[in-house]
């Protein structure tokens, strides 16, 4: 005899199973999580002695120096605490920072956010509203220096604040100067120059060095940075007025194309290019042109982790198309929060303003390897800084001061902004055409966005 | 006589079911058919809204098929490859020994140093293998850099980590084999392929049967690897069930209800898949059999 596997015992199982589960779900859903929102008092204070008390702090990785090396002695000096900090890699950040709050766990007082994961963690109930305190305190915050082209887009979100800006972060175009003069090419100032000069180097050189290095690892803090930079080149946005979203406009397609075209003359192969690959070719003398963070100045200048320093030079972002201004876009960028499960609320509050000052952000803009840049005029003014940034400060001043770009920061941003950079990673392998991945982007933003 | 058992002694065992099976199962479909963010899990019912995203998705259902084909390969290679090994060290002795030792390295080392370790060997520029690419002609040749290169380079790696696993088992199943019907194989005039096909294999064939769906299984479950060496990349070429429900759950969307969703599908999947590999099992075992 034969006994067919879908007896009539295992078909009872089977929808005793789907209705134990449909039950479940709204059950479960009743019990479901809520909103932690918390808001800090006005009168909370902004600066004092914290003798004894540990913040702890979830930061980007390249951050670990200068809140490890920098901040943190001086800020047992002014205050008597402690810094206890924690790096999470750049791509899990976000995520990491609302799971400690969600899960309970409640480990950190202070989290160094992307500013475009602003609205997934307001969402999340991970940040404290800071606007009440913010509004009490502007003056002693000095809240006018922060630099205005950051200031609002690295804090407000649905008309209040979540935290204070710390890292200002542009691109501009560094190249290696020393492969420039020997292969005879000027720094470009358009994208098709970009191209011609990439084909170039990377042809002449016949494998010993790279005419680009194009940072294509298929998250939004690396390509969507090298999308975006050649998107504002070419004088496009990613909304429009209207906030609808313009991902495949002309200057869009323009874009994406070039990434795409400069790839064969690239460093091998823009979709494995991280921050730290990007980064290491660069400052090794493998590649002659990189659009990349204007820490990078201090980076090429410190002769103990560059073979290029005094042989580089920094322009603004190239323009393409009929766009003849440049202009940079706030790529990635941090602000300093409070967590709503901050077990020093206080001392986090004292914290974030002591470290976004003047003094301090002059401090971690002008350290090598600290990977921070000016968030306050004073700073991106000052000579100090002018100094150890030499050759950048003239593009790193007219990105910062100018209008650029600014990223969605809305809860789900990080999604459309990963549905986007997935589209282009499609496009860069050559599995489907710029216009099908741009289409298949514009689809997804606008079911979010509109 | 039939003595009775009090129900209460079942109470370890049944705790234990609800710990980690049951409340685990049912969390992961209250997920599936809830709005359900990495922030707000359970937030609301959603019915199928979150099936029909999954199934939606770009990046998912792909990968359901590029799975299946990365575990069969594997399971074929790491399968075959490990028998033959096995069947190699037995033919020194009945000692695993020094040589069988080595080849177990890539199973206790770390999958995470495995990645980075290929990673750098694989690098383009500065890799350990590129001057070696060089010497033979293929300077900046980059086996990551196209979408089958690196889904076989991900493969390959995977084969060398997961090789001695079934070599070590095939090993201690060689050892079930009486000598005196090999020695009687032998004295008949059998050849290795004869003796091995009509005295060995029957002996050990469960075994394989079982490493087989075993690496099966590890072949549906590759993730590290891909986090470390390709992210799931270039575009999807190497973008896996697991990282896909990873991506979703946990990277950019922070979508919970998805990713169980998605979690749910591919566990149907590979339920399915393992299902029909059993079967080709049973029926292969009874056919020797009879």
């Amino acid at each position: 005899m034969t006994t067919s596997p879908f007896s009539r015992r295992r078909a009872l199982q089977l929808i005793g199973l789907a209705g134990g589960a449909a039950v479940l779900g709204p059950v479960l859903a009743a019990c479901g999580s809520s909103d932690g929102a918390r808001a800090l008092a006005g009168n909370a204070p902004v600066s004092g002695r914290f003798d004894g008390v540990t913040l702890k702090l979830l930061v980007n990785q390249p951050h670990v120096t200068s809140f490890r090396d920098v901040l943190a002695p001086a800020w047992k000096t002014a205050s008597g605490g402690d810094l206890d900090v924690t790096a999470a890699p750049y791509d899990q950040l976000t995520s990491k920072q609302i799971l400690d709050v969600q899960s309970g766990t409640g480990e950190f007082d202070v989290f160094d956010y992307f500013y475009f994961g602003l609205g997934d963690l307001v969402d999340a109930g991970a940040l404290t509203d800071l606007t009440a305190w913010i509004d009490t305190n502007k003056d002693k915050i000095d809240v006018a220096g922060y630099l205005p082209s950051i200031y609002d887009p690295y804090t407000l979100l649905g008309g209040k604040r979540y935290g204070l800006p710390y890292d200002g972060d542009v691109h501009i175009l560094f190249y290696n100067a020393e492969l420039l003069d020997r292969y005879k090419v000027e720094p470009p100032k358009t994208w098709d120059e970009y191209d011609a000069v990439s084909a170039k180097i990377t042809t002449d050189a016949r494998g010993s060095a790279y005419g680009a290095i194009v940072s294509g690892q298929q998250v939004p803090m690396i390509l969507g940075c090298s999308f975006i930079n050649r998107l504002t080149g070419y004088g496009g946005e990613l909304v429009d007025a209207n906030g609808k979203p313009a991902l495949t406009s002309d200057a869009a397609i323009a874009a994406a194309n070039h990434l795409v075209a400069v790839a064969p003359s690239a460093l091998p192969t823009p979709l494995q290019i991280g921050f730290d690959q990007a980064n290491q070719a660069f400052l090794s003398g493998q590649g002659a042109l990189l659009d990349t963070w204007t820490d990078m100045a201090l980076r090429a200048e410190d002769p103990t982790a560059s073979k290029i320093a005094g042989r580089w030079g920094a322009v603004s972002l190239p323009v393409g198309g009929t766009n003849t201004t440049p202009r940079t876009a706030l790529d990635a960028g941090f602000g300093l929060g409070i967590s709503t499960a901050a077990k020093n609320p206080d001392a986090a509050a004292a914290f974030v303003v002591w470290a976004t000052a003047a003094a301090q952000n002059l401090s971690v803009s002008s350290t090598a390897g600290a990977g921070i840049d000016p968030i306050r005029g004073a700073v991106l003014g000052a000579d100090g800084y002018a100094k150890v940034v030499t050759k950048a400060i003239g593009p790193i001043r007219e990105g910062l001061g100018g209008h650029p770009l600014v990223w969605p920061k809305e809860a789900g941003a990080p999604k459309l902004l990963q549905d986007l950079v997935d589209q282009l990673a499609l496009a860069i392998a050559g599995s489907q055409t710029v216009e099908q991945s741009l289409g298949n982007a514009q689809s997804s933003w606008e079911k979010s966005l509109t | 006589m039939s003595r009775r058992v009090p129900l209460w002694l079942a109470l370890p065992a049944v705790a234990g079911l609800l710990l980690f099976l049951v409340y685990p199962t049912g969390y992961l479909i209250a997920l599936a058919i809830t709005h359900s963010s990495l922030a707000h899990p359970l937030r609301s019912f959603s019915g199928a809204d979150n099936f029909s995203s999954a199934l939606a998705s770009a990046a998912f259902v792909p990968s359901l098929w590029r799975s299946t084909v990365f575990a069969v390969l594997a399971t074929v290679a790491t399968t075959t490859l490990g028998l033959a090994l096995a069947v190699l060290l037995r033919a020194r002795g009945t000692k695993f020994g020094v040589v069988g030792a080595l080849l177990l390295l890539p199973l206790v080392t770390a999958p995470v140093l495995i990645g980075v370790a290929w990673k750098l060997l694989l690098a383009p520029v500065g890799g350990g293998f590129a001057q070696t690419f060089s010497a033979i002609g293929l300077g900046g040749f980059n086996p990551l850099g196209s979408g089958v290169g690196a889904f076989l380079v991900i493969l390959l790696i995977h084969v060398w980590q997961w090789t001695p696993f079934a070599v070590l088992i095939s090993f201690a199943a060689l050892g079930v084999v009486r000598p005196e019907l090999l020695e009687s194989a032998r004295i008949d005039g059998a050849g290795a392929w004869r003796t091995f096909s009509t005295v060995v294999w029957p002996a050990i064939a469960p075994t394989q049967w079982a490493v087989a769906v075993l690496e099966l299984v590890i072949g549906y479950k590759v993730f590290d690897l891909i986090v470390v060496i390709t992210a799931g990349g270039p575009g999807f070429a190497t973008t896996l069930s697991p990282y896909a429900i990873y991506q979703t759950g946990l990277r950019g969307s922070f979508d919970m209800g998805t990713a169980a969703a998605q979690t749910l599908i591919f566990a149907a999947v590979v339920g399915a898949v393992a299902t029909i590999v059993t079967g080709a099992r049973a029926r292969a075992l009874k056919a020797e059999g009879s």
